[in-house]
């Protein structure tokens, strides 16, 4: 092979320079495509923390019978401080709990005459560390001592579990047939760079290079095109984070209030968008020149 | 040097560049390959080179059948196969001096051998003075000047020309044939396929006419032309079947009869 790191680096900078019309246009293929893979697995990152903040607003209510004696009361207590499913709970006495009611029932003044602070159940509204729990737990309390009813919003938390599943695999898809369209206008970009420069890789071929001597320059420079390319849709991706951040911040745009993200996902969604810039770079190129190479 | 044993090539849609072609050629020889446009001369000269294989049929470069070489020796086999073309095939933004360098550099050379080395030949083919020009600079002739260089630079075994002179006017194509005839004195071999008659004719080296894909004419010391006409004359034709299995040099005849020769090698190498 005996390919001189000297000549390589050489080569690379001058047909860089000399083709940089072309690699230009390759730079911003791959800028234009990993920005939207990257946005595309961004969004599937903050549809994901939003669903999750959704359903922690989703509480579980495990309603006392309003005659319960307060050691029954207790130990409802103690089994839910003992769940290791629920976060967090807050208890409401007769009083507490009749406010509440009242506050439900607005609309219908009938039924709130009916109701005292005496006959309303006490209740705990309790959080829970996944709504998917939610059944279960509820299973564990309904037939205690004490307790007259457990209730959850079972529907909401069903159709939020679905949505997301759905969010999720539309946002997979969408950065999939991204990541294929965007590898294909790439390896198109590369090809039009070697195709014009197919007379030097015959003249290569004639004088006696071999073909790694010949593709190792083309990589390099794939591989440079595919990095800038990728630095560029980091760039892109960063914007878009802080343009969700803004959003919520300046306008108050309550949607998306959870939407923005860790700077853990983000250095994860970047490692994603710079691996495959480089990856796609020696690829396509390795790719691209093979059939010139074919002599 | 170079031998073909019974190399036939067919290219998609039946069309046969070579029919069964056998022949020797001698280190150090200067064979031109004449024939009509789409004769086989190209096609002989790229399956020299490997950039065709051969449908039936062997060819051996300087020792070794070329066919059986993997595709990761092709490179190798290359660097002793120096090429010139008719239109030269320059690197068009290299100065004269890095297209030449650039073969150097290709099989691995370092830079001291390289800038000796460039410098030589390009004295050699009389354009030492131009090694910073860009080719466009330069004559048509100059360009082919450079082309040889090239080729010649990492000293080939062989020197092949596909119609080197086709672009050039008579008088630079003189110039071109005394640099070939050079070169060919330090001990290359060079095999050179061309149409042009007065070239042919001035030279009187070994000819191998090609018609139809098959050697119709065989002659050392030849001159251009078909050899219907130069069979009475000049020479003898020696159809490339006879040359293979009518082996007795004592029949085909008169002077240096390359025919006898060609018996010769085969049997010796028979012999082996």
């Amino acid at each position: 092979m005996a390919v001189s790191l000297d000549y390589v680096v050489k080569e690379t900078a001058t047909n860089l320079w000399r083709n940089r019309v072309m690699a230009i246009a390759a730079v911003l293929t791959v800028a234009v495509s990993l920005s939207l893979v990257g946005s595309a697995l961004l969004l599937r990152q903050a549809v994901k923390n939003q669903f999750v903040e959704w359903s922690n607003n989703v509480s579980l209510e495990v309603f006392v019978n309003a005659n319960a004696s307060a050691s029954q009361i207790a130990q409802v207590r103690s089994l839910i401080e003992r769940t290791p499913q629920i976060t967090r709970y807050t208890y409401l006495d007769h009083l507490q709990s009749y406010e509440w009611a009242v506050k439900l029932l607005a609309g219908a003044p009938t039924a709130i005459a009916v109701l005292s602070p005496a006959i309303t159940p006490p209740v705990f509204r309790c959080q829970l560390q996944d709504p998917a729990y939610a059944s279960t737990v509820a299973g564990i309390f309904r037939h205690r001592p004490g307790v007259y009813e457990v209730d959850f919003a079972a529907q909401t938390i069903r159709v939020l579990q679905k949505l997301e599943g759905a969010a999720q695999v539309i946002l997979v898809v969408i950065a999939l047939v991204l990541l294929v369209s965007s590898l294909v206008l790439i390896l198109n970009a590369i090809r039009m760079a070697i195709f014009a420069r197919r007379r030097e890789v015959g003249v290569m071929k004639l004088v006696g290079a071999t073909n790694w001597f010949i593709r190792v320059p083309f990589m390099l420079e794939g591989l440079v095109q595919g990095l800038l390319g990728a630095v560029v849709a980091v760039f892109v991706v960063l914007l878009a984070n802080l343009g969700l951040g803004y959003l919520h911040s300046h306008y108050g745009v309550q949607m998306f209030a959870h939407a923005q993200l860790s700077s853990r996902d983000l250095a994860f969604t970047d490692l994603i968008v710079v691996l495959f810039g480089a990856f796609i770079g020696i690829v396509g190129s390795f790719v691209a020149i093979r059939r010139f190479l074919d002599v | 040097m170079i031998r073909f044993e019974d190399v036939t090539k067919t290219y998609k849609g039946d069309v046969t560049a070579l029919r069964d072609i056998s022949l020797d050629i001698d280190k150090g020889e200067f064979v031109f390959l004449v024939g009509s446009s789409g004769s086989g001369k190209t096609t002989f000269l790229r399956l020299l080179l490997r950039e065709e294989m051969p449908d039936t049929g062997r060819i051996w470069v300087a020792g070794r059948e070329i066919g059986e070489l993997s595709p990761f020796q092709v490179p190798y086999l290359r660097r002793n196969l120096g090429c010139v073309f008719q239109d030269f095939r320059l690197l068009p933004r290299k100065t004269v001096f890095e297209n030449v360098a650039f073969a150097l550099e290709v099989i691995g050379r370092n830079k001291a051998i390289v800038r000796s080395q460039v410098g030589i030949v390009l004295d050699l083919v009389g354009l030492g003075e131009k090694a910073d020009r860009m080719p466009d600079e330069l004559s048509g002739g100059e360009q082919q000047r450079v082309a040889i260089a090239r080729a010649f630079v990492n000293r080939p075994l062989v020197l092949m020309a596909d119609e080197p002179t086709g672009n050039l006017d008579p008088a630079t194509s003189q110039g071109i044939m005394k640099l070939l005839d050079r070169i060919n004195r330090t001990g290359t071999t060079v095999v050179m396929a061309t149409h042009d008659v007065s070239i042919v004719n001035s030279m009187r080296r070994r000819v191998v006419e090609l018609d139809h894909g098959r050697i119709i004419r065989d002659q050392a010391r030849g001159v251009y032309g078909f050899a219907s006409e130069l069979s009475n004359t000049t020479s003898h034709a020696v159809p490339a079947v006879s040359l293979v299995d009518e082996g007795d040099p004592e029949e085909t005849g008169e002077g240096e009869s390359v025919t006898s020769r060609v018996t010769a090698v085969r049997a010796r190498r028979g012999n082996r």
